[in-house]
């Protein structure tokens, strides 16, 4: 045996691979398909008006995904346990770089120092920061056998607070939302007692009030946040969005208006379409029954998240998955809800549809991090 | 493996994440299920625009197809706003000295919040085809302008007709709102009097229609589909155009006639400020003249009338030019009435033709006794009801308007003149005709009661029936009225409601639909009653003491017997104002004239050689040159 598998840490790599969730894969493969083939209807047009490539977008999606998915494979041939023992230099090495994006190293994007620009693209580190606070929170968590006094509770909400101000600072509201939703999840199964979780929700309600009314926000973030409370009031600035978004939706009807037939969708009427809005294009084009089935397919993926959870051989793997999961939930729920009016606008991307790298090549490596857990099982 | 405390809490989380899953499918189930049909109206009114070019107007032609009112092609520079490209304002300043207009004019212009983004504004026209040609070659220098041929109203013969015709404007609120229904739009432009208002329906046509696709920019994607123009018909008039200008222009010379004559009894020069003259077929109501005068020019209203032009056209000085005086001028009817007095009397038996009043020139009533007179209180002997109206006697007039008061006064006359449709709308198409009123009891009282300072006394004595007898008192009538109810003598008892339109042809000329005759009442009027009195009509013409035999000198009566009669109206504070109407031949009748003329004298004297200008020229005789004529009525 030249070489000690169980060592390099990938032990019984290849016997884990007949364990794979075959049905994951396959919800994943449908979204990312989806999303790709929305991504073109919503840029084609508008491409094509300006004289240049209606290609282009999908093109360049279409490379994340094959980034994202080698992502993926890696991360999910690499055991998981690995992460438990370096989670540390994990953390501080995601916090170092989002600490370097505030540097004049980062770059500037509508108000927001949350970019690397490199070369054609963008690195945007607070995406992979996410899965760093999964692990991070997951390790400290199962090393406590997932019992938390209230000490080790404070710790774990240190751990969640160092990101989230540094994403204050850049500042990027909706992407420390969910920061919150990540610690919040695996506080809830990680060993926070009852009373610990009421009470943090509670702070967080007082909060979240806070901010919207102490002035913490500058004034079209409040109002961006606050638009789905009365969208009609001023159709012209941040309700515009999500008017047009609303129509969109809805005028895709029961069977939708046909693939590349939405006119919401063609003439640009829904602004961020290819990126935060990607949802207005599948509900016009592909109408009800498209959006629901692909509400199905992100439902799939997140009960197979939550079986590996529930199957993971230790509290590690389990807090991974949780956080994976916490993750994309909030993530769904947020995203499709304010395209639909029900939740505040806030700069989310939909995991697997929306246009953008760093957050594709993130939840692939979440979803890595899900496999690695799941397919180990039984090891 | 997991302890019972994490199974709970795993199975948590599930619900957690379960609900809202059932949250966002609600909500998705809300929209596209149950508001999705409101959803695709707004998604539609998003991003499609129509665009409406109104569609040339039909041509208004006389009862031979010559052009009265036509169209004309004028070359003219547009600009499309949205596309004037990167450096607008150099665009417009260029185009500015190209077209040779102030640039700040310019950009008003285009800035004009009538006109929609999506539709090429007109900057210029009437531009020399070089400018056309100039933008065509240097199009990269004048990005979103273009020269194009637009059509505009056109009036070959000026003002001929204008009243009958009328003119064409921009649409107003008080017009649009009860139009918007059958596609009217604001900026559209619309007939405002005339033919052009009451065949507005048939001129108009069907506007071209453009369908575009807009993105959220506001900027043309695609032309999703356009229905073309369809041009309006053309409405054929029943108006000779031959004729009435013939009718326009010896009104005109005879009010010219009139303002160079002295008039004793107010001792100045006659006014003459207005007048109108009107011819009609009695044998079917349709209109083959209508002059109005003074009288404006239709073109000016093309493009918007100029304030300045406007102000003018309603100045009282003016004498309102605007106004139709046929069908909208109220002049009391004077002896011309004499025809209604005369019917009432025969038919209710107070007289037969034979009955003599012998007439010294004055007439005497009531208890203090008051004195009537003729003009000039000439007397004429003996006169039967023929010989009366021949040389208009006053003093018969009297005597028979008495006679209707036996104690208290009876309405014959009234009824008699409200049968032949005086005091009463006649019904023609053309917009704002004025009522008239023949009075009576009852119009005296509400006229006392609604300005008791103008009208001090509300009774009804036999004065009131002697001063109707001869058509003075409060007696109004239009023009149209007294013609078309001379007329009604002339058919022998029909009243036509009169046309000035004959027929509504297509753009090739084929006819679509006729005008039809409208008929507002029969009367039987028995040739007992009609023989006595075109006798003495014939005779005001024709026999030596007629009032307007004078006027009618050498005109071929024994072939063309007209019969006529002169009018010569009281008005307090002003100068007389001077009637003729007529009808001829008087045994089977094929034209009707009335003439009315404002402060011109005597109606033998002024508006009677008028007549016999229309009548040589409808028999195609050399036309007499107008001459103040002498006159005693």
């Amino acid at each position: 045996m030249a070489l000690d598998l169980r060592s390099a840490g990938v032990r019984r790599g290849t016997s884990a691979w007949r364990h794979v969730d075959l049905l994951l894969l396959a919800a994943i493969a449908g979204i990312t398909a989806i999303g790709l083939l929305m991504i073109y209807s919503s840029t084609r047009q508008s491409q094509a008006g300006a004289g240049l490539d209606p290609g282009y977008f999908i093109k360049r999606q279409a490379l994340f995904v094959v980034i994202g998915v080698v992502i993926m494979l890696v991360v999910a041939l690499v055991d998981y346990q690995i992460l438990r023992d370096i989670a540390p230099a994990v953390y501080g090495a995601a916090m170092f770089v989002l600490l370097l994006v505030l540097s004049p190293l980062g770059t500037e994007r509508r108000g927001t120092q949350a970019w690397f620009q490199m070369g054609p693209y963008q690195f945007e580190p607070s995406e992979v920061a996410k899965l760093a606070l999964v692990i991070a929170l997951a390790a400290f968590c199962a090393a406590h056998r997932c019992e938390l006094d209230s000490g080790r509770l404070t710790t774990a909400l240190g751990i969640a607070t160092v990101p989230l101000l540094l994403i204050y600072l850049q500042p990027d509201v909706g992407t420390g939302m969910v920061f919150v939703a990540i610690l919040m999840g695996i506080l809830l199964v990680g060993g926070a007692s009852p009373r610990q979780i009421a009470i943090l929700t509670l702070l967080g309600i007082t909060a979240i009030v806070a901010v919207l009314q102490l002035g913490v926000l500058k004034d079209y973030q409040r109002d961006r946040l606050s638009a789905f409370l009365d969208p009609k009031e001023d159709v012209q600035r941040s309700a515009y969005n999500l008017n047009q978004s609303k129509i969109a939706i809805a005028a895709g009807g029961v069977g939708g208006r046909g693939l590349f037939q939405g006119t919401q969708t063609n003439l640009s009427f829904v602004p961020e379409q290819h990126t935060d809005f990607i949802f207005t294009a599948v509900g016009e084009e592909l109408g009800f029954v498209g959006a629901t089935t692909l509400l199905g397919l992100f439902g799939l993926v997140m009960w197979r998240t939550w079986r590996a959870a529930i199957t993971a051989k230790d509290e590690f793997g389990m807090l991974v998955c949780v956080g994976v999961l916490a993750m994309l939930v909030f993530q769904v729920f947020e995203n499709v809800g304010m395209t639909m009016g029900i939740t505040p606008i806030a700069g989310i991307p939909l995991p697997l549809m929306s246009y953008g790298g760093s957050a594709t090549v993130a939840t692939f490596a979440g979803l890595g991090l899900v496999l690695s857990v799941q397919m180990r099982r039984f090891s | 493996m997991r302890g019972d405390s994490t199974s709970l809490r795993l199975g948590i989380l599930a619900v957690v994440v379960l609900s809202l899953f059932s949250a966002l499918f609600a909500r998705l189930w809300y929209l596209q299920v149950l508001s999705a049909p409101t959803a695709q109206a707004e998604a539609q009114l998003n991003s499609v625009r129509f665009v409406y070019t109104e569609a040339p107007r039909g041509r208004i032609l006389d009862r031979n197809g010559k052009v009265l009112v036509g169209n004309r092609v004028v070359p003219t520079v547009v600009v499309n706003k949205t596309e004037l490209g990167e450096k607008p304002e150099i665009v417009i300043s260029h185009l500015a000295a190209l077209v040779k207009m102030p640039e700040d004019k310019l950009r008003e212009r285009i800035e004009d919040p009538r006109y929609s983004p999506f539709k090429p504004i007109p900057v210029a026209d009437d531009v020399p085809k070089e400018t056309l040609i100039h933008i065509r070659e240097h199009q990269a220098e004048y990005p979103g302008v273009q020269g194009v041929m637009l059509t505009k109203r056109a009036y070959p013969n000026g003002s001929l007709a204008a009243h009958v015709v009328g003119y064409v404007g921009e649409i107003n609120d008080a017009e649009l709102d009860p139009r918007k229904a059958r596609g009217y739009r604001p900026g559209d432009s619309i007939g405002k009097s005339g033919v052009e208002l009451a065949y507005e329906n048939d001129l108009r046509g069907q506007p071209e229609v453009e369908k575009l696709e807009v993105d959220a920019q506001g900027s043309v994607l695609r032309s999703l589909g356009r229905q073309p123009a369809v041009q309006g018909h053309d409405v054929r008039l029943t108006v000779d155009l031959d004729l009435q200008k013939v009718a326009e222009e010896s009104l005109q010379q005879s009010l010219a006639a009139a303002q160079g004559t002295y008039d004793n009894e107010s001792s100045k020069r006659f006014l003459a400020p207005a007048g109108s003259a009107v011819v009609v077929d009695p044998r079917d109501g349709s209109v083959l003249a209508m002059a109005s005068f003074p009288t404006y020019n239709p073109a000016d209203f093309i493009d918007g009338i100029s304030e300045k032009t406007f102000a003018e056209l309603n100045d009282p000085a003016g004498h309102y030019p605007l106004n139709n005086r046929v069908t909208q001028g109220l002049y009391a009817p004077a002896s011309t009435f004499k025809l209604v007095t005369s019917i009432a009397g025969l038919e209710t038996g107070l007289i037969t033709p034979q009955y003599t009043v012998n007439d010294r020139g004055t007439f005497t009533i009531g208890d203090p006794p008051t004195t009537l007179t003729n003009a000039f209180s000439e007397a004429f002997g003996p006169v039967n009801l023929s010989a009366a109206l021949t040389v208009s006697s006053d003093v018969y007039f009297y005597e028979l308007g008495s006679r209707f008061c036996p104690g208290q006064c009876n309405t014959s006359i009234q009824d008699a003149a409200r049968e032949l449709g005086l005091g009463d709308f006649t019904e023609i198409e053309l917009p704002f005709e004025a009522s008239g009123r023949i009075p009576d009891e009852q119009s005296k009282r509400r006229l006392n009661d609604s300005n008791p300072d103008a009208f001090p006394d509300p009774e009804w004595y036999t004065g009131d029936n002697l001063n109707l007898a001869i058509g003075q008192g409060d007696t109004v009538v239009t023009p149209l009225q007294l013609v078309n109810a001379y007329a009604t003598l002339g058919n022998g008892g029909t009243v036509y409601a009169p046309h000035v339109g004959g027929a509504i042809l297509d753009v090739n000329g084929v006819e679509v639909r006729k005008v039809e005759t409208r008929v507002n009442r029969k009367t039987e009027i028995p040739a007992a009653i009609r023989q006595p009195l075109v006798a003495g009509f014939e005779g005001a013409v024709a026999a030596s003491r007629g009032t307007a035999a004078p006027a009618f000198a050498g005109f071929p009566l024994a072939t063309f017997p007209i019969a006529g009669k002169t009018g010569t109206a009281q008005v307090g504070g002003k100068q007389d104002t001077a009637l003729f109407t007529a009808f001829a031949p008087s045994n089977d009748p094929r034209y009707a004239v009335t003439v009315v003329m404002e402060e011109a004298g005597f109606g033998a004297a002024s508006a009677a050689p008028v007549a016999r200008r229309i009548f040589d020229q409808a028999l195609g005789l050399p036309l007499t040159p107008i001459a103040y004529t002498v006159g005693r009525d």
